[in-house]
């Protein structure tokens, strides 16, 4: 077996030092040694976008990174979205507000997406919005909430920040 | 367009937020995978790869002797704990293939697992995979359905044929119409393979309790009691030895109600290591060894009159079961020719179901399991419809149930009650698309070389069935000493926010805020079949009205002995019980409880103490839904690529209890049936291998391949309590007919019918290529 | 679905990466965005025992101008390229086709040399690459060789770099004359790799003649291909004219092409779909040298 190799990444703000495999893959390094289960895989093989995160900043496939290549950057998962605990982020309130949402399994990973999606294009059409979350894939909604929910994200961060 | 019927209610017919979603849009979901127990391994398979072999050699010594692996599990260290996978829904008589948990002496699909590694990190346990020492001696395998029965090559030796079912009903009256009519139009509907493909795969925690001699379960499952039923056969022990604990679940659409093999697995060794192990299926198992679904074809002729009125039908259904089927060879053949009728006056059916065995990933119930009925009958529609010279709204206006006929006996032996709409369905979803307007714009398109299609499809869908293990559900519902009402019900939510419906129903029986109603599901909870067949809406939400109710009562009576007033009085609104009119002459819930738990004394003479009440509702045969969808495309005759323009559904599931949810129900079936019909494949090759094993392969739709959702909703009552009727499935039995009728619309310019699925790009081009030659 | 172990590189220099290549041989691989190589180890496909990352390699990213075109370094990331303005005036076929490029967060890991060395048939970049005559710079501990692209694609997956060399950049020139270029592709799905695409550049002399035709392919044979028929139909027409048989000319691709078939389309439906795109696609390069002459 490879030698583990120390990693210290920043995960939603708090320093995280580990042992790791060179194999480990950052998802799961987030996952078991974050704890921050909210990162999902349902693929690992780069396609669904359950497991996006983002990585100083972009959002980024966490099936597709090891662990090692993390180390000394800045990643930001479901769990590290919202301001508190009392308030959820415009992304995740629009999700809810719109039944963006049924089993959930998916969601992380289009939260993730659609705020750095939105970050890059404040102001998109319906379209955009259709190809612009098109990395992400959902098997219960049809789509028809996402897209709500986006189209209402998008309106409530360009009142946040006009 | 919604038309709720005004009665009190205050939270049934709203929108009200999901009571799930704070925990799961912040990541703090628990679903299967989420659990970790100190000590615990993990579990992986090593699996078929090819459809048919006999395994000659299988030396497990290195892979045992890989640091971190704790055991290796084959058919012959395993297998004698085998018991019978059987679910509640077969009867223990009917044949079945041999219930092993691992492939013994040989493999019958890829697929096939038939050796389980358990080791310290899922990583350990591929590695271990790999050092297994295994050949095969590769046999002819049984791949095409269409030649199953007649192979001499056989899935499974033990059972002497391939033919799993052949069911034949005929029917004197059709054969004289038959004789007689005007037109006698015949064809054969392909529907090809696909698969559920929840988000979340199949995957199970187990964690062994020697001392206690209980099984602790978490699992990614739809139906709960069922795992603590099997589990407790399979495990050889009582069911209050196995406990389940139901957490979030990423979705199933059929395919988690049953265990499968690896689940059986799971739990067995789980006790034979005393260890808690974790087994969670990646998505390439998922793909290729799950289940599969669809794969069936319905050959189908239909005598009409002169003037297009249906007369008679004949219907003959022929579809596949893979090896394994998933929950045991159960068959919606049957139910799907006998529900070939739809919400028409067809006359007489004669009809026969057969399924075979193939050496292919078994079939398993897949969201609208029979629908080949509505597949089959509107391309059928469309398609007499286009034979005849009439337009195919036309047509079916001519044949569709209206409240006159009702209640309606179907020629196959079903009832439609009166309270289906077809008709009204029908006619909202063609004024929703604006279907003369379209067909106007349609044939100016087509001189300026565009080609539009639109395709319509009607059906009724049985929900909320009332036989056997799927016939009750239970609800326990405790309001607790601080007034909060906690709900126990044997549902399996995992996505279609029960948490919340229930929610609302409890708290207008009962007269409290949705959220004060909090829903617990698995252990604790009543044997319930568990969420699936379009069925918690009316046979759990009968039970939680019943409970409520009970419980009610016991509030108003206490309050009105402690307030001194009439029950007759008193209303419950929000938690608060007052004197109607005298809004200050209150008191709350949690008063009201407070006194039932700490000061029985104080109740009235005779008053168990406690606020408590456990139902049980029993459903009726069936409860019918219907709905019309009907959608435009656009096709492209240069590369054969179709894009769809606008859907609308027009649906009665009745009484809605939640709009916003039953839209998004509709939503999720709609986009698995343009799935289905545009990307979806599950490929096999001639030897039986499986082509699509990656989400790069099997293409699920994106947004972008999603047309806008219109959604319209005619509510006529049911007889059930609350007057719901299911809707769970029904988008994924109406959007593969719709969709399909579209694309077949655009390409009658060409003079070509497709009459099989998928109509892919390659698929349409050649249909236009065709009709150049 | 978990890769095998490996040995874990991190090298800062373009001459440590080499050494550690030309140490391992077969048994090393770089690592560039991961995001086909990654799959590839999860799925078991294949598996090295040591993996040699690029990403902290900083002398392999960024792009430069250079003689009046573009050097992008191997490491640029598909993002970059896509939001790069000397790119988009320099080269605007790679402009046009990064969005094409599966979906916003692959192109934040992936690389413009992944895609290269990687050399899949139905990859975006290496049509435009072979389109544009554009070079490979390859560097390995003998030092460094330029390969222009009609030599690197050798066939499916398999390139002119031998398994000790790096891609460390790609060189395209820019257009001297007026040209139009125009990039599309047919896919099953949103961002999903091509069933049929075409990279189609065309520059007109001071006649208002195609003097110079570019028509790469990508999905219709084992490498990325050039649409030779095609380039030689166009050559001194009136961009006008071409215009108006763009459909025509197009459909002479199909000879150029070698299809290779699988389950999402066949042979047959590449070669007449894709023949079919090439028409389109040169039709919206020509118009945009027609609307030029008009608004000029
Ligand atoms: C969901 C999804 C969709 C995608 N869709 C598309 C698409 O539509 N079109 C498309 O073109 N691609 C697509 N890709 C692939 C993506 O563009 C890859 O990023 C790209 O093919 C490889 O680039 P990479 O930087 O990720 O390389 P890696 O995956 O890191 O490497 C790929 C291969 O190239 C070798 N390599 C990489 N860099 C070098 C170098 N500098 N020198 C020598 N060898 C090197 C590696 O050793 C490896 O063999 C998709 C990927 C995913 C996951
Ligand atoms: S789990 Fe990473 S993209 Fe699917
Ligand atoms: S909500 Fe279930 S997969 Fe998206």
């Amino acid at each position: 077996m490879a030698d583990a190799i120390p990693v210290s990444v920043t995960v939603n703000n708090r320093t995280r030092r580990g042992l790791v495999e060179p194999r480990l893959t950052l998802a799961d390094f987030l996952r078991e040694q974050a704890l921050c289960t909210g990162v999902h895989l349902a693929c690992e093989h780069g396609v669904c976008g359950s497991c996006t995160v983002l990585m100083d900043g972009e959002a980024v496939r966490s099936c597709l990174l090891f662990a090692v290549q993390a180390d000394g950057s800045r990643i930001t998962t479901v769990e590290g979205l919202a301001p508190d605990e009392q308030t959820l982020h415009p992304v995740q309130e629009a999700f809810r507000d719109c039944h963006g949402l049924q089993c959930g399994f998916c969601t992380p990973g289009f939260i993730i997406s659609v705020a750095a999606f939105l970050e890059a294009n404040p102001n998109p059409t319906d379209d955009e919005i259709r190809h612009g979350i098109a990395g992400n894939l959902c098997r219960c909604t049809g789509y028809q909430g996402i897209v709500a929910a986006t189209r209402q994200a998008a309106a409530a961060l360009r009142e946040e920040q006009p | 367009m919604s038309s709720t019927a005004a009665t009190a209610v205050r939270y049934v017919g709203q929108s009200v937020k999901r009571l799930e979603d704070p925990r799961l849009v912040t990541g703090h979901g628990r679903y299967v995978d989420d659990i970790m127990l100190a000590g615990m391994l993990h579990v992986a398979f090593g699996r078929s790869d090819l459809a048919r072999a006999a395994i000659t050699r299988l030396d497990t010594s290195a892979a045992e002797a890989l640091e971190g692996v704790h055991a290796v599990y084959t058919a012959a260290n395993l297998n004698h704990h085998n018991d019978s996978l059987r679910s509640s829904l077969h009867p223990p008589e009917t044949p079945a293939p041999p219930a092993n948990m691992l492939a013994d002496g040989d493999v019958r699909f890829v697929g096939d697992p038939y050796v389980m590694v358990v080791a310290e990190s899922r990583y350990i346990a591929e590695d271990a995979l790999d050092l297994v020492d295994v050949e095969f001696e590769p046999l002819d395998p049984v791949v095409d359905y269409e030649v199953a029965a007649d192979s001499d090559t056989l899935v499974h030796p033990e059972l002497g044929s391939n033919l799993a079912h052949d069911l034949k009903v005929p029917n004197p009256a059709q054969r004289e119409v038959f004789a007689e009519a005007a037109h006698v139009i015949t064809e054969t509907w392909h529907q090809h393979r696909q698969t559920n493909v929840p988000m979340e795969t199949r995957g199970m925690v187990a964690s062994w309790q020697p001392h206690a001699g209980v099984m602790e379960v978490w699992a990614s499952t739809q139906s709960p009691h069922e795992l603590q039923h099997i589990g407790a056969r399979v495990l050889g022990t009582g069911e209050h030895k196995v406990v389940v604990h139901f957490g979030d679940v990423g979705g199933g659409f059929g395919q988690k109600i049953f265990l499968g093999r690896e689940d059986m697995a799971v739990l067995v060794a789980a006790k034979l290591l005393a260890v808690p192990l974790k087994w969670i299926e990646d998505r390439r198992e998922n793909l290729l060894a799950s289940n599969h679904a669809r794969t069936e074809q319905m050959t189908v002729s239909m005598a009409l009159d002169a003037d297009g009125h249906f007369l008679a039908a004949d219907v003959d259904q022929l579809e596949d079961d893979g090896a394994f089927p998933l929950g045991g060879p159960a068959s919606p053949g049957a139910m799907a020719t006998m529900l070939y009728p739809g919400p028409y006056r067809m006359g007489p059916v004669s009809w026969r179901a057969r399924t075979v065995y193939t050496n292919t990933c078994g079939r398993g119930a897949y969201r609208g399991p029979w629908q080949m009925e509505s597949v089959a009958r509107e391309q059928m529609i469309d398609r007499v419809a286009r034979e005849m010279g009439i337009d195919p709204l036309e047509l079916r206006r001519r044949n569709v149930l209206r409240p006159d006929d009702l209640p309606y006996l179907v020629s196959t032996g079903l009832t439609y009650e009166s309270t289906i709409s077809p008709d009204k369905t029908l006619e909202q979803a063609a004024e929703m698309i604006g279907y003369d307007e379209f067909r106007a714009e349609q044939s100016k398109e087509r001189e300026r070389g565009r080609y539009l299609g639109l395709g319509i499809a009607l059906y009724i869908e049985p929900t909320s069935m009332g036989m056997g293990a799927l016939g009750t559900e239970s609800a326990m519902l405790r309001v607790e000493v601080d007034g909060h009402v906690n709900l126990f019900m044997g549902t399996g939510s995992h996505g279609q926010s029960l948490e919340t419906t229930m929610a609302q129903l409890v708290a207008d029986e009962l007269g409290v805020r949705p959220e004060d109603v909090t829903l617990h599901q698995g252990h604790g909870s009543g044997y319930g079949f568990g969420t699936g067949g379009s069925r918690s809406a009316v046979i759990a939400g009968g039970a939680a009205r019943a409970a409520a109710s009970g419980v009610r009562d016991k509030v108003v009576a206490i309050a009105a002995h402690l307030m001194e007033a009439s029950a007759d009085d008193l209303e419950v609104a929000d938690g608060v019980v007052s004197v109607k009119g005298t809004p200050t002459a209150s008191m709350t819930l949690a008063q009201v409880a407070a006194t039932a738990y700490k000061d029985s004394d104080a109740l009235p003479p005779g008053t168990e103490a406690g606020l408590e009440h456990t139902a049980r509702y029993k459903a009726p045969p069936a409860v019918h839904s219907n709905a019309c969808h009907i959608c435009t495309c656009e096709l492209d005759p240069g590369t054969g690529q179709v894009t769809l323009l606008r859907y609308v559904v027009s649906e009665d599931c009745g009484v809605l209890i939640n709009p916003m949810v039953v839209d998004g129900q509709i939503a999720g079936g709609v986009a698995q049936g343009i799935g289905g019909v545009l990307y979806e494949h599950c490929v096999y090759d001639e030897s039986g291998n499986p082509l699509a094993s990656t989400f790069l392969d099997y293409l699920l739709p994106t947004a972008a391949e999603m047309p806008d959702l219109e959604c319209g909703h005619v509510v006529v009552p049911s007889d059930t309590p609350g007057g719901h009727k299911g809707t769970g499935e029904g988008g994924a039995i109406g959007a593969p007919p719709a969709v399909f009728n579209a694309v077949a619309d655009a390409l009658a310019p060409f003079g070509v019918y497709p009459n099989r699925q998928p109509l892919d790009p390659d698929t349409v081009l050649g249909l236009i290529a065709s009709a150049g030659n | 679905m978990k890769p095998a172990p490996f040995q874990y590189h991190a090298p800062e220099t373009v001459a440590d990466a080499v050494g550690l290549l030309a140490e391992h041989g077969d048994g090393a691989k770089p690592l560039a965005g991961g995001q086909s190589l990654v799959p590839m180890l999860a799925m078991r496909l294949t598996r090295f025992d040591h993996i040699v990352d690029l990403n902290r390699v900083s002398e392999m990213f960024g792009v430069t101008a250079d003689n009046g075109g573009v050097r992008i370094g191997a490491m640029t990331r598909q993002a970059a390229v896509e939001h790069d303005g000397t790119i988009a005036e320099r080269v605007p076929l790679l402009h046009l086709a990064t969005p094409h490029i599966g979906h916003f967060q692959i192109r934040n890991r992936g690389t413009i040399g992944g895609s290269v060395a990687h050399a899949d048939p139905a990859s975006e970049y290496p049509a435009v690459m072979l389109a544009l005559d554009g070079t490979a710079e390859i560097a390995s501990t003998s030092g460094t060789r330029e390969v222009p692209a009609s030599e690197y694609f050798e066939s499916t997956f398999m390139t002119a770099l031998a398994p000790d060399e790096l891609l460390v950049g790609l060189r395209f020139a820019a257009w001297e004359q007026p040209a139009g270029f125009a990039f599309d592709e047919i896919a099953r799905r949103s961002g999903d790799f091509a069933l049929a695409g075409a990279a189609v550049g065309i520059g007109i002399d001071e006649a208002g003649r195609i003097d110079r035709a570019a028509v790469g392919m990508l999905g219709v044979g084992p490498t990325p291909l050039r649409a030779a028929s095609v380039e030689a139909a166009l050559m001194g027409l009136a961009a006008a004219d071409a215009g108006a048989d763009a459909a025509e000319i197009g459909r002479l691709a199909a000879d150029d092409m070698d299809p290779i078939g699988d389950i999402h389309a066949s042979e047959e439906y590449r070669r007449r779909a894709g023949s079919t795109l090439v028409g389109r696609v040169l039709g919206d390069a020509l118009a945009q040298l027609t609307t030029e002459a008009s608004d000029g």
